[in-house]
């Protein structure tokens, strides 16, 4: 969120950084018809399951309309501050350009990961994602990217399964041999 | 004072068991990694290795993750004075002396004045620690519920109002931290809670899912938004410690003593870290030390000020943690869990319950500040090596670390579908500028806090006064009042003076600038 007062920008500026809050506000809205939908054998005198969520989206859905009104009438950082904001000025913020692609890349990588475990299994899966996400990241020395990724692997899997015990998936046949592999060595 | 005498006794000797030694060494050198490692910063660092101690014994995996806690206040000192890359948040303040003093020729002197606050720092606290907790643990026997909630309360509060940022985006992190603890069954009515008919969240969301998506999966993502960007390392003049000779540390043992022992109060407060205690003490130095007006140009004193009040901030968290049940920082929220995993609610009982347990622990703080020190001495070149290593490759492998994380809890995918929803959710908050720590807190700490006030209600017949009427709960009450309240009272005398920040003047980024 820029920190440019709110007046000095267009509405669309004001609404983009109400943005959050506005979604905030629909999930509050959303939750809380799910909260009425809570079954429990009520008696007299009973606050009740729902009453302890509830009080949190209370308190969730209050601030998000007053950070949507806050933000759209007198700038996103107008409110208070925790007292650490005394201490220590934002000299650390990452000026490097923002990379969306590189994000979303990222999350489909990961996402895509979630897909293929139950089918490839942990060890598979794992190495594969480590050296895409790798080179993602924009390491190019190739023999770096393989050995760490596979010897980190074996290393983790061995741990897991053999120290530690435990389970990790294993995958379908035939990718369940490279799991049964690594714990019979 | 015998008895604890006695106690902490067997507990060293307990620590001298070869596998108890060895988790303690191991989790002071990935602790050391940790914080020499920018990026990876000593919370997640210990959230990531909590799945490998699932099947330890509870006492080994505590020791553990301490001296990982320990040692991770210690270990960015390194490349804040040499590389001016501090490798934690606690380690800021060493850019402005450490680094500096680096810069005028004397690294190694830098390093030794490091060294010596970290462990004079850290023991102080450490026997503080020994004292007071089982005279906090048996004061807090005499709490009943609504004692509990209200020091629930202001833990939470704490948390809210030391933030560096908005305190609504803060609150509304924690709102959703206690509605996430609020998934699965309920405790008291036996009824599902938001489950939305998946089995898996009948059984609730774990805390650690939530806790490995949103700092580590989150942190990652936000890093490779930015293309892994990390600074290139300049080379370093020197990696040697040089210690200051006895009467040099007795100059300054007002000083260290002062540091330490604000270190270990604010420790003490829950939501109050390392680093909240690291950035007080400079600024305390700053304003009131005998060389305030050359603070920031290479003096000891703000070498020693920011890295002894880290390290005695250990000491001060684990009181509330072990004598309470509740977690005095990010760190040791993590800690809490690893009790709870292995069955253990810490608090006023487990003094009496597993005082053998807590001795070890107790230990193995002091044997870690010293191992720590000693590795620090000798191993501080391979220690900032590990910084040659790519960015994307260390990302990598964190990643890796989430997924067994998620995927350890349950041995079910579903956890690992929520840790990703819960990374996205992570690197949103980091995008949009709302507070983690609060989410979290509100995760492991909402369960605690709903069965405090749903048993308080029960028993004092719905009559809500009972907060505020009773005398240490309405004191508790008060003083969460006040916390929450500070950074208000601070915004509307930062608006009269023209000063956006809370109390209206901020430490310097380079205070060697002015």
């Amino acid at each position: 969120m820029s920190s440019a007062p709110a007046r000095e920008q267009g509405v669309g500026g004001r609404l983009a950084q109400a943005l959050p809050y506005i979604l905030l506000l629909v999930a509050t809205v959303w939750l809380w018809t799910v909260a009425d939908g809570i079954e429990y054998d009520a008696r007299p005198g009973e606050l009740g399951p729902s009453f302890w969520p509830r009080a949190a989206l209370v308190m969730m859905g209050a601030l998000s309309l007053l950070q949507i009104v806050t933000t759209l009438f007198a700038g996103a950082e107008a409110g208070a501050r925790g007292v650490g904001a005394q201490l220590v000025t934002e000299e650390d913020e990452d000026d490097a350009p923002r990379q969306p692609v590189l994000l979303l890349a990222g999350i489909g990588l990961t996402i895509a990961y979630g897909l293929v475990l139950n089918t490839i299994g942990f060890p598979l899966a794992t190495t594969a994602f480590l050296v895409a996400f790798m080179y993602l990241g924009g390491s190019r020395s190739h023999l770096a990217i393989w050995a760490s990724s596979v010897v980190g692997v074996l290393l983790v899997t061995v741990l897991l399964l053999k120290v530690v015990y435990v389970s990790l998936p294993r995958g379908a046949a035939p990718f369940d041999r490279v799991a049964d592999l690594i714990t019979g060595f | 004072m015998i008895d604890v005498l006695t106690q902490l006794g067997s507990g060293f000797l307990a620590c001298l068991h070869p596998l108890t030694m060895l988790m303690l060494v191991l989790g002071i050198i990935v602790g050391l990694l940790v914080g020499v490692l920018p990026g990876l910063t000593l919370v997640m660092g210990v959230v990531l290795f909590l799945p490998f101690t699932y099947k330890m014994d509870v006492t080994n995996a505590i020791v553990l993750l301490s001296a990982m806690y320990v040692s991770g206040t210690y270990g960015g000192a390194f490349t804040s004075i040499l590389f001016r890359i501090p490798g934690e948040p606690i380690h800021v303040p060493l850019l402005w002396d450490g680094y500096a003093m680096a810069r005028k020729g004397q690294p190694a002197r830098a390093l030794g004045w490091t060294l010596i606050a970290a462990l004079v720092g850290g023991l102080l606290s450490a026997v503080a620690m020994v004292v007071l907790t089982k005279p906090v643990a048996q004061f807090a026997l005499s709490f009943s519920s609504p004692e509990y909630f209200a020091i629930l309360v202001f833990g939470l509060c704490s948390v809210i109002a030391l933030g560096s940022g908005s305190l609504a985006n803060a609150l509304i992190s924690l709102a959703l931290g206690l509605l996430i603890a609020s998934v699965g069954t309920d405790a008291i009515y036996g009824a599902y809670r938001f489950t939305f008919d998946l089995p898996i969240l009948a059984d609730g969301i774990e805390f650690l899912v939530v806790m490995v998506g949103a700092y580590g999966v989150g942190e990652v993502l936000s890093r490779l938004e930015r293309g892994f960007s990390s600074k290139p390392l300049s080379e370093a003049g020197t990696t040697r410690t040089e210690l200051p000779s006895f009467s040099e540390v007795m100059k300054v043992k007002g000083m260290l003593l002062r540091s330490s022992v604000l270190g270990h109060i604010i420790g003490i407060v829950p939501g109050a870290g390392a680093t909240v205690a690291s950035f007080v003490a400079y600024g305390v130095e700053s304003q009131f030390g005998r060389r305030k007006r050359e603070m920031g140009s290479g003096v000891v004193e703000g070498i020693v000020a920011p890295q002894s009040a880290a390290t005695a901030s250990v000491g001060g968290a684990l009181i509330p943690l072990l004598a309470l049940g509740i977690p005095g920082s990010g760190a040791t929220a993590v800690i809490l869990g690893a009790f709870m995993l292995h069955g253990i609610q810490p608090g006023p009982q487990i003094m009496a319950s597993s005082s053998a347990m807590v001795y070890t622990i107790f230990a193995s703080i002091f044997i870690g500040i010293i191992v720590m020190c000693v590795l620090g001495y000798f191993a501080i070149r391979p220690l900032v090596k590990i910084l040659d290593f790519p960015e994307s490759i260390v990302s990598a492998f964190v990643m890796l670390f989430c997924f067994v994380g998620a995927l350890a809890i349950r041995s079910n995918v579903t956890d690992l579908w929520l840790m990703i929803g819960f990374g996205v959710l992570g690197y949103l908050f980091e995008r949009f500028r709302f507070p983690i720590a609060p989410l979290v807190l509100g995760v492991i700490l909402g369960p605690l806090a709903e069965e405090s006030f749903m048993n308080s209600m029960i028993s004092f017949s719905n009559d809500w006064t009972v907060f505020f009427t009773r005398p240490i709960a309405g004191t508790v009450m008060a003083l969460a009042a006040v916390t929450l309240l500070l950074p208000i009272i601070g915004m509307i005398r930062g608006r009269r003076s023209g000063d956006p920040t809370p109390g209206g003047t901020s430490i310097p980024a380079e205070p060697a600038a002015r």
